[in-house]
């Protein structure tokens, strides 16, 4: 029962940011928003039992990156925004349309293959989590891991390369 | 089909439609808005409410491959999002618009 | 929250505690730190208001609620009232995942003719199995809230004090987060009751796998981390925006940067936020790397109740065991308290002695110094801990 309304404030807090996030015309509201969306999605974690992941969710995505848009938002001078949304009422209405029918495929699909998951194996030790999670890492996802540790160097060198292009406001030509 | 006792016993299905609702959420963002900034938040959406999806199988299923999975995926849209970011701060030094009705004709 | 009543009320009052013990450490370092800072530059701190200048603080509380409530002309009220609330709250969260002593153990007993049957009180607000990365999930929300008092201002120079803040916090978590790693490994567990627990214990580590045991110093972290504790110290002045690193508060450049146009009390909550992050950054360290609330072998859970139990019987209190065990609980909590005190009077002594960091050689600091001597010390770390074969749970 306490499950039950768990679950469900926490969907509701959920959709509720998570569409003033779309709607709102001001962009860093817009993100503020979506940071709350993100705490709340670390909740969710933590309630179907992936204590690190939730932790971890929390660290990098609402600590990190939400922190960085919102401060690239604040270091551009928008005005206020002019035309949030795309023109035109009925274009607008076929995305939205074809945006529900793709989740409708989506969730039908996946609660009509639920019947054919394996089932569980023996009950997994809640306690040991991220210990197991860390013998898969090294193990069986080893090279994966790797490759991540490539990319992540690639990026950080990629990033500073951007940031380097000349022309910035009071550049002269 | 909607009885009172699956509506109250939450299970995977619940999961699944969360998350797809809050992944239509960010498609919509992507299709509808002009800042690049905030397409790139409705990027952000649709990722975590994968995350959710894949969480949430993985405790049907009872072993630690969507953790796993989560992981990678959340690493890699961090840092797909700071390389967007940096893109979008490029853009606005050289042009000072992020609209993207304004990029939208390519330009010789 | 608990089974019954009494241990859900129990745990309720827990909370509130917890957290007004937070708060209210607030008026009495700010007192420390202006009679400290006093001493330090060989004048006078405050002496008028009451004995010694202790009732200061109560009279700076009801300047401050008395004073005026406003929001600058085109600002955004609901980001500026907000932002002093997301400064404190994650302090308040931190420190109620910290234990502040042993658990308290109450037996059975009989009131208002119902059995209340034998209880574990833990001594802290909440406990998380994974204490550690909760603790680092919430203090990286704190640059949340500068941020949004910077932005809400609508004011150039909070804008700009509030991005150098933000980006000031997010270097420097990574060198804290890394030095965090390194206790962990060591270790092997992310709860903060079973680090102290392993740090209660004389000091005895794997040699190639032979098991050296050195009686008389205790299993303290610092002996196995010192350029871990050092990181850890420097990186959580940066995150507090103590000095050196107080550019973004900085009197003399950004008048008072990112929270320029607040007045009133919720300038003080500010500080709240601040001295709380103070606390819980003492706190960290001394559970870490300095043995928590024990002291080995002198004061430790096993030990505590024998100290407690002749002076309560000497001094006419009930011995039965839930009093034994909770004065043994409080005798570990002050141990505590004066670990965390010594690391608050170090943040100010710190503070007014050093001088101010810019901004380019903070950044250059937490980049290019901290974080490869982090990576390094994890590295080591790890390493160490695979040649010498080290026997988990220490």
């Amino acid at each position: 029962m306490w499950e039950a309304i768990a679950f469900y404030s926490l969907a509701i807090f959920l959709i509720y940011f998570a569409f003033k996030t779309i709607t709102v015309p001001n962009p860093i509201h817009a993100a503020l928003y979506l940071v709350l969306t993100m705490i709340g999605l670390g909740a969710a974690f933590f309630n179907l039992g992936a204590q690190f992941i939730a932790g971890v969710q929390m660290i990098v995505y609402a600590g990190a990156v939400m922190v960085l848009f919102v401060m690239v938002l604040m270091l551009f001078d928008l005005k206020a925004e002019l035309r949030a949304f795309s023109r035109g009422l009925f274009s607008g209405g076929l995305k939205v349309m074809s945006a529900a029918l793709l989740a409708g495929l989506a969730i039908g699909a996946a609660n009509s293959s639920v019947a054919i998951l394996e089932n569980p194996d023996s009950a997994k030790p809640v306690a040991d989590v991220t210990r197991q999670l860390g013998i898969l890492l090294y193990t069986k996802y080893l090279y994966a891991f790797e490759a991540l540790g490539i990319l992540l160097l690639a990026v950080a060198v990629g990033v500073v390369a951007v940031s380097r292009i000349k022309g910035g406001t009071h550049a002269q030509h | 089909m909607l009885s009172i006792e699956t509506l109250l016993h939450v299970g995977l299905p619940h999961y699944i439609f969360l998350s797809g609702i809050l992944f239509s959420f960010g498609m919509i963002a992507v299709l509808m808005r002009r800042n690049v900034i905030v397409m790139l938040m409705g990027v952000e959406l649709m990722l975590n409410a994968v995350n959710l999806s894949f969480i949430a199988f993985s405790k049907e299923s009872g072993n630690l491959n969507g953790h796993i999975m989560v992981f990678f995926v959340m690493t890699i849209a961090a840092a797909e999002a700071g390389v967007g970011l940096a893109l979008a701060v490029a853009i606005y030094k050289k042009f000072h618009e992020v609209n993207i009705r304004f990029f939208e004709h390519l330009r010789g | 929250m608990g089974s019954d009543a009494f241990e859900i009320g129990v745990n309720f009052l827990k909370m509130v505690i917890v957290f007004l013990m937070m708060v209210q450490v607030v008026p009495l370092l700010v007192w420390v730190e202006r009679r400290g800072s006093a001493y330090i530059q060989n004048r006078f701190g405050p002496n008028r208001v009451g004995p010694l200048g202790l009732m200061q603080l109560l009279a700076d509380a009801v300047k401050f609620l008395t004073k005026q409530e406003f929001v600058p002309a085109r600002g955004y009220p609901v980001l500026f009232y907000i932002a002093p609330v997301i400064a404190m709250i994650p302090a308040a969260l931190a420190f109620g995942a910290i234990p502040l002593s042993m658990p308290v153990q109450v037996d059975a007993f009989e009131w208002l003719g119902q059995h209340w049957g034998p209880y574990v009180f833990k001594f802290q607000s909440y406990e998380i199995g994974i204490g550690v990365v909760f603790v680092l999930g919430v203090s990286s929300l704190a640059a949340f809230g500068v941020l949004l008092a910077g932005y809400g201002s609508n004011n150039k120079y909070a804008l700009f004090g509030a991005l150098r803040a933000s980006a000031q916090t997010i270097s420097y978590e990574l060198a804290m987060g890394l030095s965090i790693v390194g206790v962990i490994l060591l270790f092997n567990t992310f709860s903060f009751t079973e680090i102290v627990n392993a740090q209660s214990a004389p000091l005895a580590f794997n040699f190639f796998g032979h098991k050296l045991d050195w009686g008389p110093l205790p299993n303290w972290g610092i002996f196995y981390q010192p350029l871990g504790a050092i990181l850890l110290f420097s990186a959580m002045f940066a995150e507090t925006n103590r000095l050196p690193f107080d550019l973004p508060e900085a009197e003399g450049e950004l008048v008072a940067g990112y929270h320029n146009e607040y007045a009133g009390f919720k300038f003080n909550m500010f500080f709240i936020g601040e001295y709380g992050h103070m606390l819980v950054a003492s706190a960290l360290m001394v559970i870490f790397y300095f043995g928590g609330y024990t002291i080995y072998p002198f004061l430790t859970p096993e030990t505590a109740p024998h100290i407690v139990a002749p002076i309560a019987s000497a001094l006419g209190w009930s011995t039965n065991s839930t009093a034994v065990s909770l004065l043994g609980a409080l005798l570990l909590h002050v141990v505590l308290l004066l670990k965390v005190v010594l690391f608050l009077w170090i943040f100010i002594w710190v503070r007014w002695t050093l001088p101010r960091f810019r901004y380019d050689q903070l950044m250059d600091l937490g980049w290019r110094k901290m974080l490869p001597w982090a990576l390094f010390n994890t590295i080591l770390t790890a390493t160490v801990i695979l040649v010498m074969h080290h026997s988990w749970g220490a």
